[in-house]
């Protein structure tokens, strides 16, 4: 009985022992200690392996390394995916490896449905994905200006209620046929129809798209007493909105019965669209975009020729680590990712590893992460409350050690409605709000703040109370989102100080999404939008909108119900607005109230993609100082897809 | 008693985990009293910054510098120049500058560095380099550019007209006393928010142990009450506790650990609550042993004589049956505890332990390394010591285990 006991025992001991070694090694969001011992091997695995890729190319002996790379991804593949058995496995020098956009298989490919996970070839932004389907113009976010793809010339009339729109006479289906005005008419009335988030979006301002001929679009804009609501609104309809065939659409609407929830839900396997990739992989382990060798692009108002690399891939990495270690082995050559410290992968690693800028903040920042607070909630709408916290936050810590340095500091770019490009910060005169800045981690400042304000702790506990409540708040962004995370953390500490008790709390990303579209939140933590046409004006929408406060569901910005008359005015009067002088004006007084009030903060610069690329199999990737004017958007996004048909192998 | 004492202590095993054990609690009581910064106070302004001295910039310079002829151990130029650099620069004169390779002497230091600068412009933009090589070049290049200075650095000021002024030429002979300079040693470097990991650490030990320490009793004490209760009693007593017990066992522990931590929520977990979410749910085997136990002692002589004197079942329990198996309950605490503390780890590993910036922990430092992959940039001190630690408490904690089973259980006795 006790020889057995102490069996079990000494069993339990060792296991206690290596689970505890592995727990350290590996482990990662796997709490479960069955699943603890994978993870831990494949981390020493891949260490391994990432030194001595980096021997390799040391010795430049880059292809050996491209060879290694090569055999292990297809070692990997051939186990379990069919595609890989099938000899469907492409060749490393065809192919362009991406990481951080897609993270699970892909569910559809449909641009109307609302809970696609299609990162590889869906993202409807203002620098759409311009892979598989493309928009009518595409926006370089370096220039700010609109680039022709599908269409070709577009103006306003004078009054800036009607866009004329003159289509490419080369753009064709991936089907052959012609892609004309029809089509163009048809995409935009079945969003409406279907009542798809772009089609409810763009309906409250535009007022119909028409085909005139086959190749001019004429949208006109709705208008009240006789101006264009939002005649920015509708301009971005050429860079945002994917153009999809009408045959196609009429055939998906035949097949659902013209269900709008079925038409949204549509997987549109069977696609047809006018970009240079076609849906070639899809699995659980990869999804690989194929070269449409008969791409309308081709032709020379266009492009002149075909992209580069025949394939781009996706390999689905399980977390952020799995895709830095492959970008340093060289198995990716594109990574949007956010890297810590990701200077020592070119000064320490030495590896042919290169971000759009040599130097902090490495990357092309223009989004703010903002932490909102819910106006609605006991405390918070306070303004000496919300300013207070704002006032004892330690940004440059945050800057620092969150972000890795990869972000400028508020001390070089003043806290303001715009971002730090130049095109946006032209619009706010940074002396007439300088008394409203704050000083990094004031936390005097703020303690005099809530002190005067009559805000005090009465009770003893070291908190403060507001109308005999401690002022107890919880501060949340999702889960695994390293940077976000420590941003809160560092924001929880700063509440320590000033006598507010502030809690971090990281759910899932669906039930974060619940809490911030639907104002259930105390503190919260989102992106301001990023460069687009509508810049900055997107940018003050995001902080103030209050129509966007009012939807049901809201994605788009004032998550925490901040209503503010003054600035509703200056919203409305913005869009319609041309004059430089009066816009600077508009932008100025918003930045005022923004830093008044403090319904949000920023708290870091960052760029709308990370960008880090790889050349140990393609090169000639954008960099900063190459005056190409391509956009760091991981050749795949807006304008940046124009680095493709620039890639080389390196000799 | 003080027999049995004894004979623990003579035990080798038992001593050396005994040794390490008080090693680390030692550690955790006396640290603080020297060191008495916040543990959680985010000095660095960075990720993981390398353990070592760091030394004022600012006041190195203005301090009184002595100079020192050192002998130089090496130039600076050679420093730069090692093998790779050096075939790198050869690479770059025979393919972009088209140098013949017979007139590029790799040895000599001097003559390649000639040749470098006659040949390298860092604003030509050069063929057949990909974009990394280049940037890697101009890095170079001003390396190069630095060992080639005459040694001194020049310290200047601005004055009112906003002019540079030279105030001071620092050679490379000058140097300064290191106790006349404000230093910083991290032992054991920063973490991700840049708080001194050693101090940190023993912060973490200490309320990982007071987690672990909690979780053991509590778990010890459930175990054991049901355990005496089950077993002495037995009959529908002892089949509804194995009943619950057996419940316990099937479900994995850990997941009913998780389910509890995240319904408790963030606000409550501190310290306390999450040693004794730990202890609740980890009893169970520790009841079925204690079971077991008593069982075998239940029939025993002695426990009947005492039955038969008219003893009170609790009097029994306490006096004639606990004493039989308190040698082993110490040591399933031990286990407990040891369990508990890596419970505590794998909680907060995956977000469930205590607030980051209220409690420091093994667990949460160790989450913290993770999610700014410490373990891919090589910032080993930001997790390998609290990896050790643990290994080492449990370790400690399972050595006193096995030195004690030794003593107290016959058949391995020697």
């Amino acid at each position: 009985m006790k020889k057995n006991l102490q069996k079990v025992m000494s069993l339990l001991c060792v296991s206690a022992i290596s689970l505890s070694m592995i727990a350290g090694c590996g482990g990662g969001n796997n709490g479960g200690t069955t699943t603890e011992t994978p993870a831990a091997t494949t981390e020493e695995a891949s260490t391994e392996t990432s030194t001595e890729a980096a021997d390799a190319t040391a010795e430049e002996s880059t292809e050996a390394t491209e060879e290694t790379t090569e055999e292990t991804t297809e070692e990997t593949t051939e186990e379990t995916t069919e595609a890989a058995a099938d000899g469907e496995s492409t060749p490393r020098n065809e192919t362009l490896y991406e990481a951080g956009q897609q993270w699970g298989t892909i569910n559809d490919w449909n641009p109307m449905s609302a809970n696609s996970n299609n990162g590889l070839a869906l993202s409807a932004n203002e620098s759409a994905r311009e892979l598989v389907y493309e928009t009518l113009f595409m926006f370089n976010s370096l220039d700010g200006k609109l680039y022709p793809l599908l269409g070709s010339e577009y103006s306003w009339n004078d009054d800036q209620t009607e866009l004329t729109v003159k289509l490419n006479p080369d753009a064709k289906w991936s089907d052959g046929s012609a892609f004309t005005a029809e089509d163009v008419a048809y995409t935009y009335d079945t969003h409406v129809k279907y009542q798809s988030s772009q089609g409810a979006d763009f309906s409250t301002y535009v007022d119909s798209v028409e085909a005139v001929d086959d190749s001019t679009v004429l949208i006109k804009a709705k208008v009240e007493n006789g101006v264009a609501v939002n005649p920015l609104k509708v301009t971005s309809i050429l860079n945002t909105m994917y153009m999809m065939q009408k045959a196609y659409l009429q055939t998906v609407e035949e097949r659902n019965g013209e269900d709008a929830d079925k038409v949204k839900q549509d997987t549109m396997e069977d696609l047809v669209h006018t970009g240079p990739y076609a849906p070639y992989i899809s699995n659980d382990q990869k999804a690989v975009l194929q070269r449409d060798d008969n791409y309308w692009g081709q032709a020379d108002s266009m492009w002149g020729k075909l992209p580069v690399p025949k394939y781009i891939a996706h390999t689905i990495y399980k977390d952020n680590a799995a895709g830095q270690v492959a970008l340093s082995q060289g198995e990716v050559d594109v990574c949007q990712q956010f890297i810590t410290d990701v200077q020592n992968l070119w000064l320490e690693d030495n590896l042919p590893i290169s971000t759009w800028l040599d130097d902090a903040p490495y990357g092309a920042c223009e989004v703010m992460p903002s932490m909102f607070f819910n106006t609605e909630r006991e405390g918070l709408d306070q303004k000496e409350v919300r300013r207070a916290i704002a006032m004892a936050v330690d940004y440059e810590q945050i800057i620092a050690s969150a972000m890795s340095g990869q972000s400028p500091t508020f001390a070089e770019y003043p806290r303001s409605v715009v971002g730090p490009t130049d095109g946006e910060r032209k619009y706010v005169d940074f002396d007439a709000i300088a008394d409203l800045q704050w000083d990094n981690a004031d936390v005097d400042g703020a303690n005099k703040l809530l002190d005067d304000a009559g805000i005090v702790d009465s009770d003893g506990d070291g908190i403060r109370e507001y109308n005999g409540k401690n002022l107890s708040f919880k501060a949340e962004c999702p889960t695994g989102w390293s940077d976000w995370n420590a941003s809160m953390e560092i924001v929880a500490a700063a509440g320590e100080k000033i006598g507010i008790d502030i809690q971090t709390y990281f759910p899932e990303a669906s039930s974060f999404y619940d809490d911030m579209t639907t104002c259930n939140f105390d503190i919260c933590m989102w992106s301001t939008p990023g460069a687009g046409v509508m810049n900055p004006y997107s940018k003050g929408m995001f902080y103030f909108s209050e129509e966007y406060a009012k939807l049901a569901s809201n994605w788009s910005g004032n998550f925490g119900h901040y209503m503010n008359d003054d600035a509703e005015k200056i919203l409305e009067a913005l869009p319609a607005e041309t004059d430089e002088a009066k816009l600077k004006e508009y932008y100025t007084e918003l930045s005022r109230i923004l830093l008044d009030e403090c319904p949000a903060v920023a708290l870091m610069y960052r760029p709308t993609l990370f960008y880090a690329v790889n050349e140990s199999v393609w090169t000639n990737y954008p960099a900063a100082d190459d005056g190409r004017n391509i956009p760091p958007t991981d050749c795949t996004d807006g304008y940046g897809i124009a680095a493709l048909y620039e890639l080389e192998l390196v000799e | 008693m003080k027999n049995t004492i004894k004979q623990i202590f003579h035990s080798g095993k038992f001593l050396f985990g005994f040794v390490i054990f008080m090693f680390i609690l030692l550690t955790v009581i006396i640290y603080p009293i020297f060191v008495t910064a916040d543990p959680l106070q985010m000095i660095g302004q960075g990720n993981f910054f390398k353990p070592g001295t760091y030394v004022s910039v600012e006041e190195s310079t203005l301090e009184k510098s002595y100079t020192l002829q050192i002998p130089k151990q090496f130039s600076k130029l050679e420093m730069v120049l090692d093998i790779d650099t050096r075939a790198n620069i050869q690479d770059f004169l025979i393919k972009q500058a088209g140098v013949a390779e017979a007139d590029i002497d790799v040895t000599n230091a001097e003559e390649l560095v000639a040749l470098w600068k006659a040949n390298y412009d860092p604003n030509t933009k050069y063929k057949g380099l990909t974009t990394a090589k280049r940037k890697a070049l101009k890095r170079l290049d001003n390396q190069i550019t630095a060992a080639m200075k005459e040694s001194g650095v020049i310290i200047a000021e601005k004055n009112e007209e906003g002019e540079l002024k030279q105030s001071k030429v620092i050679k490379d002979t000058d140097y300064v006393n290191i106790s006349d300079v404000t230093t910083k040693t991290f032992l054991l470097g920063t973490d991700n928010f840049g708080r001194d990991v050693l101090t940190e650490l023993v912060a973490a030990a200490k309320s990982s142990l007071k987690i672990g320490l909690l979780a053991g009793l509590i778990a010890t004490a459930i175990g054991l009450l049901l355990g005496l209760l089950a077993g002495y009693v037995g009959g529908l007593v002892d089949n509804i506790i194995i009943f619950i017990t057996n419940l316990f066992t099937v479900i994995p522990s850990f997941v009913i650990l998780i389910l509890i931590s995240y319904s408790v929520g963030d606000k409550a977990r501190g310290i306390a609550m999450v040693g004794i979410i730990i202890g609740i749910t980890s009893w169970p085997w520790t009841t079925r042993s204690v079971r077991s136990q008593v069982i075998s002692l239940r029939n025993r002589d002695h426990v009947n004589l005492s039955k038969l004197s008219g003893h009170s079942m609790f009097r029994i329990i306490f006096t004639d049956i606990l004493p039989y198996i308190a040698s082993y309950v110490v040591m399933a605490m031990i286990l407990q505890i040891s369990s508990g503390i890596l419970a505590e780890a794998q909680l907060s590993m995956i977000g469930l332990g205590p607030a980051t910036t209220k409690t420091a922990t093994l667990g949460l430092m160790m989450q913290w390394a993770m999610q700014y992959s410490a373990h891919l940039n090589g910032s080993w001190w930001a997790y390998f010591p609290v990896v050790i630690l643990i290994a080492l408490i449990s370790f400690s904690l399972n050595l006193m285990n096995t030195g004690m089973d030794q003593v107290f259980n016959p058949q391995l006795r020697d």
